[in-house]
């Protein structure tokens, strides 16, 4: 056997044009998925027994179902509650409503990772439960949380493949369209499992070089 | 006389095991009152509910007439009526030993920036820390950590200051300081319950001096008597175990 990746070469562009997508997604889910996960470990741990039992069993049924269900649930499920989304859309959603859940559960542990004497601290000293959240747990939370969110990006931009499904012409759907015209399949799919390597290595560096600065502030 | 912390009939429990058994203690304006006891006497857990970090089981806290258990006022009115001072400073670590101090008379008290800042240069030059300002917590020792907390909680120009255990966390040679800038203080005329295990500081310091042992007050009076002339048999124990660290805080003093 050999590999010839001349092959696919006129359809370079046409990879990168679905990687390109990928990142697209990748970014904005990340940036919804965060926002909305920072809200739901905040609530994990709100003083209000209720309101942290409803937030836990949101993370429990996030994390404990497959990613793929949920596209479909939304992609194609909502239709039949009057709710028509475009794919893009369902596909944001998706993997941002994903990852919130496994956000949220990292948000909960940074939080819970600050020492109980800063909330007692800044309790004596005047502060209200949201001002000592803000001013004084989250940052410090947020600290002991990177790692664990820069992973969490990594893994986002890999399950992004599963939009393909939802037929989103990201990377991996590229490829099968590459892979369809060329016949080439492991070429094709070698070159986009690189594309995928650059995306998440580049990511882990970037957030490295993040959570350098801010240890040594 | 104002009364400024007033506990009557208090009760705590954690889980089984009961910390506090009726625990009754005035401390009218202006007084200084050591509370000394062996360690699970819940001393500290007394100080703790005066400022309302525990749910109490039974009794009231009133600080100054008002009610302070248990939703009686809010952090914002509880924080300029009593300050407190941690075995473990509890300095917020992100932050630099100004905005450590200012933070709270901003969001809290709603003062200008600018008015904070030279309050906090003031309290700062007051605990001997003038060159810190801009210094973060991980850069202070322990003893230098306590006086900013104790310059943090002074901002807040709290009517009383609760200490749990100040120096108990401070290697022997920091000690000193912290102390001096207590007695310090207690000169000053504020109003102060000290949890503590510096029996010579104690003496110095207090208008009164309260024995706890087993969730209750066994015996109070001025230092004198009560540290060199306890009536009860526990205080007599409890101080002659004491002894040789007694000697060494003298030392540390100086």
């Amino acid at each position: 056997m050999s590999l010839d990746f001349s092959v696919i070469s006129p359809y370079i562009p046409m990879i990168l044009t679905g990687a390109w997508f990928t990142v697209k997604a990748s970014l904005c889910s990340v940036a919804l998925g965060s926002l909305f996960g920072l809200l739901v470990g905040a609530l994990r741990v709100l003083p209000i027994a209720p309101i942290r039992w409803i937030a836990a069993a949101y993370i429990y049924v996030i994390r404990g179902t497959p990613l793929l269900i949920q596209l479909f649930l939304i992609y194609f499920g909502l239709p039949s509650l009057g709710i028509n989304l475009n794919a893009f859309t369902a596909g944001i959603i998706g993997l941002s409503i994903n990852s919130s859940g496994y956000v949220g559960e990292i948000v909960r542990g940074g939080i819970e990772a600050v020492p109980k004497g800063q909330w007692e601290a800044s309790r004596v000293l005047g502060l209200s439960y949201v001002q000592s959240m803000r001013n004084i747990i989250l940052p410090q939370a947020i600290r002991n949380m990177l790692p664990a969110i820069g992973n969490e990006f990594v893994t986002l931009i890999k399950e992004s493949s599963l939009l393909s499904t939802l037929a989103i012409t990201e990377l991996t759907m590229a490829g099968q369209q590459v892979r369809s015209v060329t016949y080439a399949s492991f070429e094709t799919f070698i070159a986009v499992g690189l594309v995928y390597l650059c995306l998440t290595s580049s990511t882990s560096l970037a957030l490295q070089l993040i959570e350098r600065r801010w240890q040594t502030r | 006389m104002d009364i400024a912390v007033q506990v009557r009939g208090l009760h705590k429990s954690f889980g089984e095991l009961q910390v506090l058994k009726g625990v009754s203690l005035d401390i009218p304006n202006g007084e200084v009152v050591s509370i000394i006891g062996p360690s699970g006497s819940g001393k500290s857990t007394l100080a703790r509910c005066v400022c309302n970090l525990e749910d109490i089981d039974q009794g009231e806290i009133a600080l100054y007439g008002r009610r302070a258990d248990k939703g009686g006022m809010s952090n914002k009115e509880q924080s300029q009526l009593v300050g407190m001072i941690f075995q473990q400073f509890n300095l917020f670590p992100h932050l630099s030993v100004l905005d450590n101090i200012i933070l709270s008379p901003m969001k809290v008290r709603g003062i200008a920036r600018e008015q904070a800042i030279s309050k906090a240069a003031e309290l700062l030059d007051r605990v001997g820390l003038s060159e810190k300002i801009d210094s973060r917590p991980n850069e202070l020792s322990g003893g230098q950590q306590q006086r900013v907390a104790i310059a943090r909680a002074l901002a807040m120009e709290p009517r009383i200051m609760v200490f749990d255990e100040p120096t108990s966390a401070l290697d022997p040679e920091l000690v000193g300081e912290v102390l001096e800038v207590i007695a310090e203080l207690a000169g000053s005329g504020m109003t102060m319950m000290i949890i503590t295990h510096e029996m010579s500081f104690a003496k110095d310091v207090s208008n009164r001096v309260v024995f706890m042992a087993d969730g209750a007050i066994l015996e109070q009076g001025p230092p004198e008597q009560v540290l060199e002339r306890p009536q009860e048999e526990r205080t007599r124990t409890f101080l002659q175990r004491m002894l040789p660290h007694h000697t060494n805080v003298k030392g540390a003093e100086i």
